[in-house]
């Protein structure tokens, strides 16, 4: 367990998706309304690089016939085979028990800092 | 950074106590950047038709969540995921260690188009393309199949004699959707042409429901991507029925059928409801003279991918056992589309399946 500056805060605004090297993984770090996510590059269905995927929302859970948008910008879709992992858990929509591997982020002086 | 690096990639899997095999992936969706790159390749009035897109077929409106091609195959310089070679070779083979890439193409749904002279002139166009920039530049790691319109069963044959003497050219390849089913005699002059060239014929979903097809289903038309992608197994089932019947395989000895991307664990039940069936039934068929099941584990194979994902992945392999996978299966990516298959279950496969799938099935069937 460590901790790793990954760099000042301005440089991940609200929105964008980064790849950083931090001991020796691949992280995705995502921004959602100034909170932050780090998850693991590898997707647990087949090990695609997850987080080379797009970022975008979901259909909630809803009645039959019933079309409910949400989670804008919460969703993770792998590039591979298009699973859907929600950004702030690294749980897949289909069985929360199916995640991307989640580190802890927070700010420490306006640097985003990465525990592993 | 290199993120792609963490992944296992395809050739890492099969090397793990892999010994002397290649590996063959029989299923490699390259494509034209556009339809102006067939433009040198047709006559008119078919050259000036093919770039308007209401000359093409259409589609049906679903629309897949997750897209339909790989996010990440998309080329450096844009286009068509499939379109630029030298990223297909450095992404497949180079980066996933495939040792030869049979190039199946997006065209083999031309035969649901209404106007089959046009069809005609479109997959040879789209075969003379492929030959010129695909498999002559990457002649080590390449290989085609030759793009036929099934619904003109006798300008599919002459394209078959056109094309079946390269040696490049391994596999004839049409589309599973069909307007009757494929055993009929209608379709002979195909499975002539491609026994004349010892070329086995590949049979891959397209156009299901689209253009001059029939509904996509006998219940007509599903609402969605998933249910409709989910029901392509019976396109196949439908079909390798018809073969059995019409006698296909008897008049037609040395056929080779490959079901690609049809997924693989419905066969059981359908060689056993065809063998009960023929055992009291056998006067709709009195051409047959062994088990429907025998015709099929001798004269088809089946690509691996979409693999089905049991719980217990271990199930695969009675499923394995019972469909004879030690010489049905063939290995196949389905690169670059999105259900592309690195299939960590064949890395927990034995030994002897991998190699098999792998390499031997593919050499044996494609003549490699």
């Amino acid at each position: 367990m460590g901790k790793h500056s990954i760099g000042r805060v301005e440089a991940f605004p609200p929105g964008k998706q980064s790849l950083v090297r931090v001991a020796g993984r691949t992280l995705g770090i995502f921004n959602i309304n100034d909170e932050y996510y780090a998850l693991h590059n590898l997707c647990p269905h087949n090990q695609a690089p997850v987080c080379l995927g797009d970022v975008g929302g979901t259909l909630l859970p809803s009645q039959p016939g019933e079309y409910i948008p949400g989670m804008e910008g919460e969703i993770l879709r792998c590039p591979w085979h298009g699973w859907e992992f929600n950004i702030k858990t690294g749980s897949s929509l289909f069985d929360p028990a199916v995640k991307v591997t989640t580190y802890a982020v927070t700010v420490e002086n306006g640097e985003l800092v990465i525990e592993i | 950074m290199n993120a792609v690096a963490e992944s296992l990639t395809v050739g890492e899997i099969a090397s793990r106590g892999r010994e002397t095999y290649r590996i063959i992936d029989c299923d490699v969706h390259h494509a034209a950047p556009d339809m102006a790159a067939l433009q040198p390749y047709l006559p008119e009035p078919w050259r000036s038709k093919i770039v308007n897109s209401a000359s093409h077929i259409g589609g049906l409106g679903y629309l897949s969540p997750a897209g339909h091609r790989r996010k990440d195959a998309i080329p450096p310089g844009g286009g068509m995921v499939g379109s630029d070679p030298e990223f297909l070779h450095r992404q497949l083979i180079l980066e996933n260690k495939v040792d030869l890439a049979i190039l199946t193409g997006e065209m083999y749904g031309w035969n649901m188009h209404p106007n089959e002279d046009y069809a005609n002139a479109v997959v040879q166009a789209f075969n003379s393309y492929t030959i010129e920039h695909w498999l002559e530049p990457y002649a080590q790691h390449f290989r085609g199949a030759i793009t036929i319109n099934s619904n003109d069963p006798h300008a599919a044959a002459a394209e078959i004699d056109r094309l079946g003497a390269r040696p490049d050219m391994v596999m004839v390849i049409m589309g599973a959707t069909s307007t009757r089913p494929y055993g009929q005699k209608y379709y002979h002059p195909i499975y002539a042409a491609a026994a004349r060239h010892h070329l086995p014929i590949g049979v891959h979903p397209a156009n299901a429901g689209v253009g001059i097809a029939h509904a996509v289903t006998a219940m007509g038309y599903p609402r969605t991507f998933f249910e409709y992608h989910t029901g392509l197994s019976t396109l196949f089932q439908i079909q390798l029925i018809s073969l059995v019947a019409e006698g296909v395989f008897e008049k037609f000895p040395d056929l080779q059928f490959i079901c690609i991307e049809g997924g693989v664990s419905w066969l059981p039940q359908l060689l056993w409801r065809m063998d009960k069936n023929y055992k009291t039934l056998r006067a709709d068929a009195p051409w047959l003279k062994r088990l429907p099941s025998e015709y099929v584990l001798d004269h088809c194979t089946l690509t691996t991918q979409p693999l089905e994902e049991p719980p217990d992945p271990t199930w695969l392999l009675y499923i394995f056992e019972m469909i004879q996978a030690e010489k049905t299966l063939l290995y196949a990516s389905d690169y670059p589309h999105w259900d592309f298959d690195a299939n960590h279950v064949l890395a927990r496969l034995p030994q002897h399946y991998k190699k098999a799938i792998f390499q031997d099935n593919a050499a044996r069937v494609l003549r490699l």
